[in-house]
Protein backbone atom coordinates (compact mmCIF):
# COMPACT_ATOMS: atom_id res chain seq x y z
CA UNK A 1 0.00 0.00 0.00
CA UNK A 2 1.09 3.55 -1.09
CA UNK A 3 1.85 6.33 1.30
CA UNK A 4 -1.22 7.78 -0.27
CA UNK A 5 -3.38 5.28 0.59
CA UNK A 6 -1.99 4.69 3.83
CA UNK A 7 -2.72 8.18 5.10
CA UNK A 8 -6.19 8.23 3.23
CA UNK A 9 -7.01 5.51 5.19
CA UNK A 10 -5.70 6.95 8.27
CA UNK A 11 -7.42 10.03 7.97
CA UNK A 12 -11.21 8.68 6.50
CA UNK A 13 -10.78 6.87 9.96
CA UNK A 14 -9.79 9.99 12.08
CA UNK A 15 -12.35 11.79 10.43
CA UNK A 16 -15.23 9.33 11.22
CA UNK A 17 -13.68 8.72 15.09
CA UNK A 18 -13.66 12.50 15.39
CA UNK A 19 -17.38 12.85 13.61
CA UNK A 20 -18.69 10.42 15.97
CA UNK A 21 -17.05 11.25 19.42
CA UNK A 22 -18.43 14.58 18.85
CA UNK A 23 -22.17 12.96 18.53
CA UNK A 24 -21.35 11.02 22.16
CA UNK A 25 -22.35 13.90 24.58
CA UNK A 26 -25.82 14.40 22.85
CA UNK A 27 -27.00 11.58 22.07
CA UNK A 28 -30.67 12.59 22.07
CA UNK A 29 -29.54 15.80 19.80
CA UNK A 30 -28.43 13.09 17.41
CA UNK A 31 -31.54 10.82 17.63
CA UNK A 32 -33.57 13.87 16.84
CA UNK A 33 -31.22 14.54 13.81
CA UNK A 34 -31.69 11.18 12.40
CA UNK A 35 -35.89 11.22 13.03
CA UNK A 36 -35.78 14.39 11.02
CA UNK A 37 -35.11 12.16 7.88
CA UNK A 38 -38.25 10.81 8.20
CA UNK A 39 -36.79 7.39 7.12
CA UNK A 40 -36.63 5.60 10.10
CA UNK A 41 -39.94 4.08 12.12
CA UNK A 42 -39.99 6.24 15.31
CA UNK A 43 -39.65 3.29 17.78
CA UNK A 44 -36.55 2.31 16.39
CA UNK A 45 -35.11 6.01 15.97
CA UNK A 46 -32.73 5.84 19.32
CA UNK A 47 -31.53 2.24 18.74
CA UNK A 48 -30.72 3.44 14.94
CA UNK A 49 -28.59 6.60 16.14
CA UNK A 50 -26.87 4.83 18.75
CA UNK A 51 -25.91 1.67 16.44
CA UNK A 52 -24.93 4.47 14.08
CA UNK A 53 -22.58 6.55 16.06
CA UNK A 54 -21.13 3.06 17.28
CA UNK A 55 -20.44 1.75 14.25
CA UNK A 56 -18.51 5.15 12.71
CA UNK A 57 -16.44 4.72 15.84
CA UNK A 58 -15.32 0.89 15.33
CA UNK A 59 -14.98 1.36 11.78
CA UNK A 60 -13.05 4.33 12.21
CA UNK A 61 -10.83 2.74 15.17
CA UNK A 62 -10.48 -0.26 12.73
CA UNK A 63 -9.37 2.20 9.41
CA UNK A 64 -6.69 4.06 11.51
CA UNK A 65 -5.46 0.29 13.58
CA UNK A 66 -5.41 -1.12 9.57
CA UNK A 67 -7.52 -3.99 11.40
CA UNK A 68 -9.72 -5.06 8.74
CA UNK A 69 -9.91 -1.93 6.85
CA UNK A 70 -11.86 -2.88 3.80
CA UNK A 71 -14.55 -4.05 5.90
CA UNK A 72 -14.38 -1.21 7.52
CA UNK A 73 -13.98 1.47 4.48
CA UNK A 74 -17.13 -0.69 2.66
CA UNK A 75 -19.31 -0.06 5.70
CA UNK A 76 -19.03 3.40 6.32
CA UNK A 77 -19.11 3.33 2.30
CA UNK A 78 -22.31 1.58 3.13
CA UNK A 79 -23.57 4.02 5.81
CA UNK A 80 -22.38 7.51 3.77
CA UNK A 81 -25.07 5.67 0.49
CA UNK A 82 -27.77 5.73 3.02
CA UNK A 83 -26.86 9.38 4.35
CA UNK A 84 -26.44 10.45 0.86
CA UNK A 85 -29.98 9.17 -0.30
CA UNK A 86 -31.68 10.02 3.04
CA UNK A 87 -30.64 13.99 2.47
CA UNK A 88 -30.81 14.27 -1.07
CA UNK A 89 -34.45 12.61 -0.19
CA UNK A 90 -35.03 14.91 2.53
CA UNK A 91 -33.85 18.12 0.56
CA UNK A 92 -35.96 16.92 -2.46
CA UNK A 93 -39.33 16.72 -0.35
CA UNK A 94 -38.65 20.27 0.90
CA UNK A 95 -37.83 18.75 4.54
CA UNK A 96 -35.24 21.32 5.97
CA UNK A 97 -33.05 19.31 8.54
CA UNK A 98 -30.02 19.54 10.41
CA UNK A 99 -27.62 17.34 8.98
CA UNK A 100 -26.75 15.46 12.53
CA UNK A 101 -22.54 15.37 11.36
CA UNK A 102 -20.00 16.26 13.55
CA UNK A 103 -22.21 16.79 16.49
CA UNK A 104 -23.81 20.20 14.43
CA UNK A 105 -26.79 21.41 14.47
CA UNK A 106 -25.68 22.48 10.74
CA UNK A 107 -28.95 22.89 8.20
CA UNK A 108 -28.08 20.62 5.62
CA UNK A 109 -27.86 21.36 1.86
CA UNK A 110 -26.74 20.33 -0.72
CA UNK A 111 -23.24 21.36 -0.32
CA UNK A 112 -23.64 18.62 2.56
CA UNK A 113 -25.10 15.70 0.18
CA UNK A 114 -22.08 16.70 -2.69
CA UNK A 115 -19.57 16.29 0.67
CA UNK A 116 -21.01 13.10 1.73
CA UNK A 117 -20.68 11.94 -2.08
CA UNK A 118 -16.85 12.97 -1.75
CA UNK A 119 -16.23 11.00 1.34
CA UNK A 120 -18.07 8.39 -0.04
CA UNK A 121 -15.92 8.00 -3.26
CA UNK A 122 -12.98 8.62 -0.49
CA UNK A 123 -14.08 5.32 1.51
CA UNK A 124 -14.58 3.34 -2.04
CA UNK A 125 -11.04 4.22 -2.55
CA UNK A 126 -9.90 3.12 0.49
CA UNK A 127 -11.62 -0.24 0.23
CA UNK A 128 -10.62 -0.66 -3.16
CA UNK A 129 -6.76 -0.02 -2.05
CA UNK A 130 -6.89 -1.81 1.25
CA UNK A 131 -6.56 -5.70 0.93
CA UNK A 132 -9.00 -8.48 1.55
CA UNK A 133 -7.89 -10.20 4.36
CA UNK A 134 -3.92 -10.43 5.53
CA UNK A 135 -4.30 -13.60 6.48
CA UNK A 136 -5.23 -14.78 3.18
CA UNK A 137 -2.55 -12.61 0.96
CA UNK A 138 -0.08 -14.51 -0.56
CA UNK B 1 -13.21 -14.77 6.58
CA UNK B 2 -14.34 -12.85 3.84
CA UNK B 3 -15.13 -9.28 3.83
CA UNK B 4 -18.63 -9.28 4.37
CA UNK B 5 -18.64 -11.09 7.06
CA UNK B 6 -16.00 -8.70 8.54
CA UNK B 7 -18.35 -6.13 7.68
CA UNK B 8 -20.88 -7.68 9.68
CA UNK B 9 -19.04 -7.76 12.62
CA UNK B 10 -17.77 -4.49 12.76
CA UNK B 11 -21.30 -3.45 12.24
CA UNK B 12 -22.30 -5.49 15.88
CA UNK B 13 -19.67 -4.79 17.21
CA UNK B 14 -19.91 -0.69 16.57
CA UNK B 15 -23.67 -1.36 17.12
CA UNK B 16 -22.98 -2.72 20.78
CA UNK B 17 -20.47 -0.06 21.24
CA UNK B 18 -22.47 2.55 20.44
CA UNK B 19 -25.81 1.17 22.74
CA UNK B 20 -22.91 1.29 25.44
CA UNK B 21 -21.68 5.14 24.82
CA UNK B 22 -25.32 6.00 24.55
CA UNK B 23 -25.89 5.07 28.18
CA UNK B 24 -22.61 6.81 29.00
CA UNK B 25 -23.91 9.80 27.49
CA UNK B 26 -24.55 12.68 29.13
CA UNK B 27 -27.72 13.24 27.35
CA UNK B 28 -28.92 9.92 26.25
CA UNK B 29 -31.55 8.86 23.70
CA UNK B 30 -34.23 7.34 25.50
CA UNK B 31 -33.92 3.63 23.65
CA UNK B 32 -37.35 3.13 24.90
CA UNK B 33 -39.58 5.95 23.56
CA UNK B 34 -39.98 7.07 20.13
CA UNK B 35 -38.58 10.04 19.02
CA UNK B 36 -40.67 11.82 16.40
CA UNK B 37 -39.63 13.99 13.65
CA UNK B 38 -39.90 17.89 14.82
CA UNK B 39 -42.19 17.90 11.63
CA UNK B 40 -44.36 15.11 13.19
CA UNK B 41 -44.14 16.19 17.02
CA UNK B 42 -44.36 19.78 15.73
CA UNK B 43 -42.09 20.56 18.41
CA UNK B 44 -38.61 18.55 18.55
CA UNK B 45 -35.54 20.72 18.91
CA UNK B 46 -38.11 23.83 18.53
CA UNK B 47 -39.70 23.11 21.13
CA UNK B 48 -39.11 25.56 24.24
CA UNK B 49 -36.78 23.53 26.65
CA UNK B 50 -38.03 22.44 30.41
CA UNK B 51 -35.24 23.77 32.06
CA UNK B 52 -35.36 26.88 30.42
CA UNK B 53 -35.53 28.99 33.63
CA UNK B 54 -32.21 30.79 34.60
CA UNK B 55 -30.47 30.46 37.07
CA UNK B 56 -29.52 33.37 38.30
CA UNK B 57 -31.67 36.05 40.04
CA UNK B 58 -31.33 38.27 36.66
CA UNK B 59 -35.00 38.46 35.18
CA UNK B 60 -35.43 36.51 32.31
CA UNK B 61 -34.67 37.27 28.86
CA UNK B 62 -37.75 37.65 26.67
CA UNK B 63 -38.02 34.39 24.96
CA UNK B 64 -40.50 33.56 21.87
CA UNK B 65 -43.41 31.48 22.97
CA UNK B 66 -43.69 28.50 20.49
CA UNK B 67 -47.16 28.21 18.64
CA UNK B 68 -48.07 24.55 17.50
CA UNK B 69 -49.06 24.22 13.57
CA UNK B 70 -53.28 23.59 14.51
CA UNK B 71 -53.45 26.16 16.37
CA UNK B 72 -51.56 28.30 14.01
CA UNK B 73 -53.87 27.09 11.24
CA UNK B 74 -56.95 28.01 12.91
CA UNK B 75 -55.73 31.63 13.52
CA UNK B 76 -54.69 31.68 10.02
CA UNK B 77 -57.85 30.41 8.33
CA UNK B 78 -59.81 32.98 10.52
CA UNK B 79 -57.89 35.77 9.72
CA UNK B 80 -56.44 36.35 13.18
CA UNK B 81 -52.73 36.10 13.08
CA UNK B 82 -50.45 37.79 10.60
CA UNK B 83 -47.21 35.60 9.46
CA UNK B 84 -43.98 36.18 8.74
CA UNK B 85 -41.78 34.44 6.48
CA UNK B 86 -37.73 34.19 8.10
CA UNK B 87 -36.37 32.07 5.38
CA UNK B 88 -34.53 32.90 2.37
CA UNK B 89 -35.98 34.95 -0.75
CA UNK B 90 -35.88 31.37 -2.41
CA UNK B 91 -37.55 29.38 -0.06
CA UNK B 92 -39.97 31.84 0.43
CA UNK B 93 -40.93 32.35 -3.55
CA UNK B 94 -41.35 28.27 -3.71
CA UNK B 95 -44.03 28.37 -0.67
CA UNK B 96 -44.72 30.13 2.07
CA UNK B 97 -47.88 30.73 4.63
CA UNK B 98 -50.61 32.06 2.58
CA UNK B 99 -50.29 35.96 2.86
CA UNK B 100 -47.29 35.60 4.65
CA UNK B 101 -44.80 38.72 4.90
CA UNK B 102 -41.49 37.90 3.84
CA UNK B 103 -38.75 38.85 6.87
CA UNK B 104 -35.34 37.95 6.43
CA UNK B 105 -33.08 38.25 9.03
CA UNK B 106 -30.64 41.03 7.65
CA UNK B 107 -33.57 43.01 7.46
CA UNK B 108 -36.51 44.53 4.66
CA UNK B 109 -35.85 47.24 2.45
CA UNK B 110 -39.58 48.94 3.84
CA UNK B 111 -39.29 47.28 7.24
CA UNK B 112 -41.45 50.42 9.51
CA UNK B 113 -44.48 49.36 6.87
CA UNK B 114 -43.59 45.93 6.97
CA UNK B 115 -43.95 46.13 10.88
CA UNK B 116 -46.85 48.42 10.81
CA UNK B 117 -49.00 46.12 8.34
CA UNK B 118 -48.66 43.74 11.30
CA UNK B 119 -49.70 45.50 14.06
CA UNK B 120 -53.23 44.73 12.85
CA UNK B 121 -53.08 41.43 13.92
CA UNK B 122 -53.43 40.96 17.90
CA UNK B 123 -50.85 38.29 17.46
CA UNK B 124 -48.03 37.41 14.52
CA UNK B 125 -46.75 34.21 13.78
CA UNK B 126 -43.24 33.67 12.79
CA UNK B 127 -41.43 30.72 11.17
CA UNK B 128 -38.40 29.90 9.36
CA UNK B 129 -37.15 26.59 7.44
CA UNK B 130 -34.86 25.30 10.52
CA UNK B 131 -36.00 22.81 12.63
CA UNK B 132 -33.94 24.48 15.54
CA UNK B 133 -36.01 27.95 14.63
CA UNK B 134 -33.06 29.91 15.49
CA UNK B 135 -33.81 32.52 12.61
CA UNK B 136 -37.67 32.63 13.43
CA UNK B 137 -36.31 33.34 17.22
CA UNK B 138 -34.12 36.60 15.83
CA UNK B 139 -36.60 37.73 13.66
CA UNK B 140 -39.13 37.63 16.41
CA UNK B 141 -36.77 39.65 18.87
CA UNK B 142 -36.51 42.05 16.58
CA UNK B 143 -40.51 42.36 16.21
CA UNK B 144 -40.91 42.21 19.40
CA UNK B 145 -38.43 45.05 20.19
CA UNK B 146 -40.16 46.87 17.57
CA UNK B 147 -43.16 46.96 19.85
CA UNK B 148 -45.59 44.30 18.79
CA UNK B 149 -46.28 42.45 22.20
CA UNK B 150 -47.70 38.92 21.31
CA UNK B 151 -45.05 37.39 18.99
CA UNK B 152 -44.83 33.47 18.68
CA UNK B 153 -42.51 30.97 16.68
CA UNK B 154 -43.89 28.08 14.84
CA UNK B 155 -43.02 24.74 16.13
CA UNK B 156 -41.33 22.42 13.88
CA UNK B 157 -41.34 25.44 11.50
CA UNK B 158 -42.12 25.45 7.55
CA UNK B 159 -41.33 21.94 7.33
CA UNK B 160 -44.52 21.46 10.60
CA UNK B 161 -46.70 23.27 8.48
CA UNK B 162 -46.31 21.29 4.96
CA UNK B 163 -46.51 18.79 7.06
CA UNK B 164 -50.07 19.20 9.34
CA UNK B 165 -51.57 20.66 5.55
CA UNK B 166 -51.13 24.25 6.55
CA UNK B 167 -52.71 27.54 4.09
CA UNK B 168 -49.53 27.71 1.95
CA UNK B 169 -49.63 29.86 -1.09
CA UNK B 170 -51.62 27.68 -2.85
CA UNK B 171 -53.96 27.07 -0.05
CA UNK B 172 -57.15 28.19 1.30
CA UNK B 173 -56.47 31.03 2.81
CA UNK B 174 -57.04 33.49 0.65
CA UNK B 175 -59.10 36.20 2.51
CA UNK B 176 -56.92 36.04 5.00
CA UNK B 177 -54.60 39.64 4.91
CA UNK B 178 -54.26 42.77 7.11
CA UNK B 179 -57.13 44.76 4.78
CA UNK B 180 -59.31 41.56 6.10
CA UNK B 181 -58.90 41.99 9.67
CA UNK B 182 -59.02 45.97 9.52
CA UNK B 183 -62.48 45.97 8.22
Amino acid sequence: MSLLARAARFLLGALFLWASVTKVPDMAAFAESVANYRIVPPSLVPVVAAALVGMEIASGVALVLNVWARAAALLLATLLAVFTVGLASALARGIDLACGCFGGNDAATWWTVLRDLVLLVWALGVAASSRPDPARAP
Amino acid sequence: MNTVTQMALVAAVGSALGLAANAFSPHPAALRQPVLSAAESGGGACAMPASAAPSTSAPPPWRPVRIGVEEAKGLCTACLAGFVDARGPHEFAHGHIQNAVHLPPAGHPDEAAVVAQLRTYPLVVVYDGDYSCAVADDVAGRLRRAGLTDVRVLQGAWPAWVAGQGPSAAGICGACGPEAFGK
